[in-house]
C-alpha cells in the first residue's frame, strides 16, 4: 500500500553545486532519462530520494500492522489466506523498497532504528484504528486504490531504482485493490449487519483516503525540486481529484453515503451529516467536495493520531524481539542451510 | 479407486480432520507473524508457509466437506473444540517468540512429511493425490525450518541456549501429534488409511535428532502413551478456546452470510 506524497520533500536544490554538471543533470530530467545510482546527482536529489524511499518503505511495514491484526480474525479460508499473502506483499514492497534506500547510501539496520525511535516517519493514514472487519475491506480498496493512483504517478519519476520497484509494486497493488473491491461489494450485497459495518468503515477511511495525498500544494509546485526534478510527477491536489473522481461515484453506486465527519481522539466517528457540496459539475467531469480538516491531519503527522503509539510500539516490539536472532545470523558462526 | 463404504466414512473424515486442523492452527499460529517477523527476508518465506499450510488445510477440509456433506469454511469456522482434532502442539502459541515458533515448525514439519508420504500411499486416490502433492511443498517447509534450526544452534551461545529451552519445553507436547486416533484399524484394514511402513516414532525422532546433534542441539523425546486422549480425541489444552474465539470472531457474527 502507501505511497510517498505526503512526506515533503523539502530540497535545497542549488546548494554548492557545479553548474555545468547540476545543468546538464536537469537536461537528461527534461529528457526523461532514467538516473541510476552511480550517476552524478545533486547532493540534495540524493538526500531527497533517500529520504523519500526510506519514508515509502517505513509506510509499507508499519501498513502492515493494521491489517495484519485482523488475518487471525479474517472470516473465511480464502479471506484468510489472501489477506495473509496481502500483508506479505506490504512487507515485499518494504524490503524492495529498504533496498533502494540502502543502494542510496543508508543501512537497513539504521533505518529500522530511525523508524522506531521517531527519527524518520511513516505514512500518517496508519495512524488509523481498524476496528472491524469491514476497515480491512476499506483499507484495501480506499487507500490500496489512492496508493495505486499516487504510485502510477511516481513510477513516471526519474530515479530508475525507484521507478523500477514502483511498477513492480503496482502490479502487486492491483491484485489488492481487486480483493478490496471484492469484499467491499460482498458487505454492501450482504445482510444488515454487513452493509451497516461497511458504511461506518467507509465513514472512518474517506477522509484519511483524501488525506491521503498529503496537504493542498504549495503555489506553484510544479516549479519547485520535487517536480522539476521528476521525483513526484503530479500535484497533491490533482491526484486529490482523480481520486474523488473515480471514487466518490463509485461509492454511490455501491449503496455508501458519502458523509463529512467529526470524530473522538480514538479515531470513531461520534458525529455525521451528509457531504452537502458533493456534487458533479457536468461540464468540468469534476467533483466538488467538502475539503478534509487539515488541522487534524497536522495534528496526526505531528504524532499525536488515535494509533501512532501502537504502532510504533509495535514495531519497537518486534524489532526487539527479533534482535537476537540478527545477531546470531549476522555475528554467529552459522553453516550455510543443508542442501537439497 | 476403492468406493468408501458407509460406516468408514466419519472414522476417515475424522483422520482427515486431524490432518486438516494440525495444519490449520499451524498455519493460523504462524501467520500471525507476517509483518513482525525478525528479519524482512524471512518475513516473506515464514508468511509464505504460514500460507501453504492453510491452504492445505483449505484442500483437506474441501475432501472432507465432499464425504461428510459440509463445507471447508464450515469445518474451519464453525465447529466448537471438541470437534477439532488437531494436536496439543499446534495449539501452543509462541508469543512472538521466534525460537518457539521455530521449534514447533521442527517439530511439526518433519511429522507432517511423513504422515503426507504415508498418505499418499492411500488406496483412496482423491487422497493419495492430494497428499502427494502437499508432501512436495511439505519437503521445502522441512528444507527451511532445518536451516533455521542450524543457524540458531550453531550462532551464538544466547541462540543456542534459546533454542534448547524451547525443545526442551515443546519436547513434552511434540509426541501428541501421535496419539492414536478412534477406528485407525478399521481403516488401515481397509487400506484407505494406509499403514505406517515403519514405526513412524522412531523415523521422525531420529530425522530430528540428526539435524538437532549437526546444530550443537540435544533433543529427549518420548514415544506418546498408547493409552493417551488429548487433541485427537476433541480434549484440547486451553490454548485452543481462546485461538478459536479470536479465529471465528468475524464468522460468528452472521455464520450463513458470506463475507
Amino acid at each position: 500500500m502507501s505511497g510517498s506524497a505526503n512526506v515533503g520533500v523539502h530540497v535545497d536544490h542549488a546548494r554548492d553545486e557545479d553548474p555545468a554538471k547540476l545543468a546538464e543533470f536537469e537536461a537528461r530530467i527534461t529528457a526523461g532519462e532514467l538516473l541510476e545510482p552511480d550517476d552524478w546527482m545533486p547532493q540534495a536529489y540524493r538526500q531527497g530520494m533517500l529520504k523519500m524511499a526510506e519514508h515509502h518503505a517505513n509506510s509499507e511495514i508499519i501498513g502492515a500492522l493494521p491489517e495484519g491484526e485482523w488475518i487471525t480474525r479474517a472470516p473465511s479460508l480464502r479471506r484468510k489466506l489472501a489477506l495473509t499473502a496481502k500483508v506479505q506483499d506490504e512487507v515485499g514492497h518494504g524490503q524492495m523498497l529498504y533496498r533502494v534506500s540502502q543502494d542510496l547510501g543508508k543501512s537497513r539496520d539504521q533505518m529500522l532504528r530511525d523508524l522506531i525511535t521517531g527519527k524518520t516517519k511513516y505514512h500518517n493514514v496508519f495512524n488509523y484504528p481498524a476496528p472491524t472487519w469491514g476497515d480491512i475491506a476499506m483499507i484495501q480498496w480506499l487507500i490500496d486504490g489512492a496508493a495505486i493512483l499516487n504510485q502510477k504517478t511516481l513510477a513516471d519519476g526519474a530515479y530508475g531504482p525507484y521507478v523500477r520497484t514502483m511498477k513492480r509494486i503496482n502490479m502487486e497493488e492491483a491484485f489488492h485493490f481487486k480483493s478490496g473491491e471484492d469484499m467491499v461489494l460482498t458487505l454492501m450485497s450482504g445482510t444488515k449487519t454487513q452493509r451497516q459495518m461497511g458504511q461506518e468503515a467507509f465513514d472512518r477511511w474517506w477522509y484519511p483516503a483524501l488525506m491521503f495525498f498529503g496537504p493542498p500544494d504549495k503555489p506553484h509546485a510544479e516549479q519547485l525540486p520535487p517536480m522539476r526534478w521528476r521525483m513526484k510527477t503530479v500535484t497533491n491536489d490533482d491526484l486529490r481529484r482523480r481520486f474523488i473522481n473515480r471514487f466518490a461515484p463509485a461509492a454511490i453506486d455501491l449503496g455508501l453515503k458519502i458523509h463529512v465527519v467529526k470524530k473522538d481522539d480514538n479515531g470513531m466517528v461520534i458525529e455525521k451529516k451528509p457531504d452537502e457540496n458533493l456534487r458533479l459539475d457536468e461540464t468540468t467531469g469534476n467533483w466538488s467536495f467538502t475539503q478534509p480538516d487539515w488541522d487534524e491531519f497536522y495534528r496526526v503527522i505531528r504524532g499525536n493520531g488515535p494509533c501512532n503509539a501502537k504502532r510504533l510500539a509495535l514495531r519497537r516490539f518486534s524489532y526487539e524481539q527479533g534482535r537476537w536472532v540478527r545477531h546470531a545470523i549476522l555475528r554467529g558462526n552459522a553453516g550455510l542451510p543443508p542442501a537439497a | 479407486m476403492i468406493t468408501l463404504p458407509d460406516n468408514l466414512k466419519r472414522p476417515f473424515a475424522d483422520h482427515l480432520l486431524a490432518v486438516a486442523d494440525d495444519k490449520l492452527m499451524l498455519g493460523h499460529r504462524n501467520s500471525d507473524w507476517t509483518g513482525l517477523a525478525p528479519i524482512l527476508e524471512e518475513d516473506i518465506a515464514f508468511s509464505s508457509l504460514a500460507q501453504d499450510e492453510m491452504a492445505h488445510a483449505q484442500a483437506l477440509y474441501q475432501l472432507i466437506a465432499g464425504l461428510i456433506g459440509t463445507s471447508a469454511d464450515a469445518l474451519a469456522f464453525g465447529r466448537e473444540s471438541e470437534a477439532f482434532r488437531c494436536a496439543a502442539i499446534v495449539e501452543a502459541p509462541d508469543e512472538f517468540d521466534w525460537a518457539t515458533a521455530i521449534c514447533r515448525q521442527f517439530y511439526c514439519d518433519h511429522f507432517d512429511r511423513l504422515r503426507l508420504r504415508r498418505l499418499a500411499r492411500s488406496s483412496y486416490k482423491p487422497l493419495a493425490d492430494l497428499a502427494n502433492r502437499l508432501a512436495a511443498e511439505e519437503q521445502i517447509h522441512v528444507e527451511h525450518v532445518d536451516s533455521w534450526i542450524q543457524r540458531l544452534g550453531r550462532g551464538t551461545d544466547e541462540s543456542r541456549q534459546r533454542m534448547q529451552r524451547s525443545l526442551d519445553a515443546l519436547a513434552a507436547i511434540a509426541p501428541s501429534l501421535f496419539e492414536p486416533i478412534e477406528h485407525e484399524h478399521e481403516l488401515v484394514a481397509a487400506d484407505v488409511y494406509p499403514r505406517a511402513e515403519k514405526d513412524m516414532f522412531e523415523t521422525w525422532r531420529n530425522e530430528l535428532e540428526q539435524i538437532a546433534n549437526d546444530s550443537s542441539l540435544k533433543l529427549d523425546l518420548h514415544p506418546p502413551s498408547p493409552q493417551a486422549i488429548g487433541g485427537r480425541r476433541g480434549k484440547h489444552t486451553e490454548h485452543l478456546a481462546p485461538l478459536l474465539e479470536e479465529m471465528c470472531e468475524v464468522y460468528r457474527l452472521e455464520p450463513n452470510a458470506a463475507w
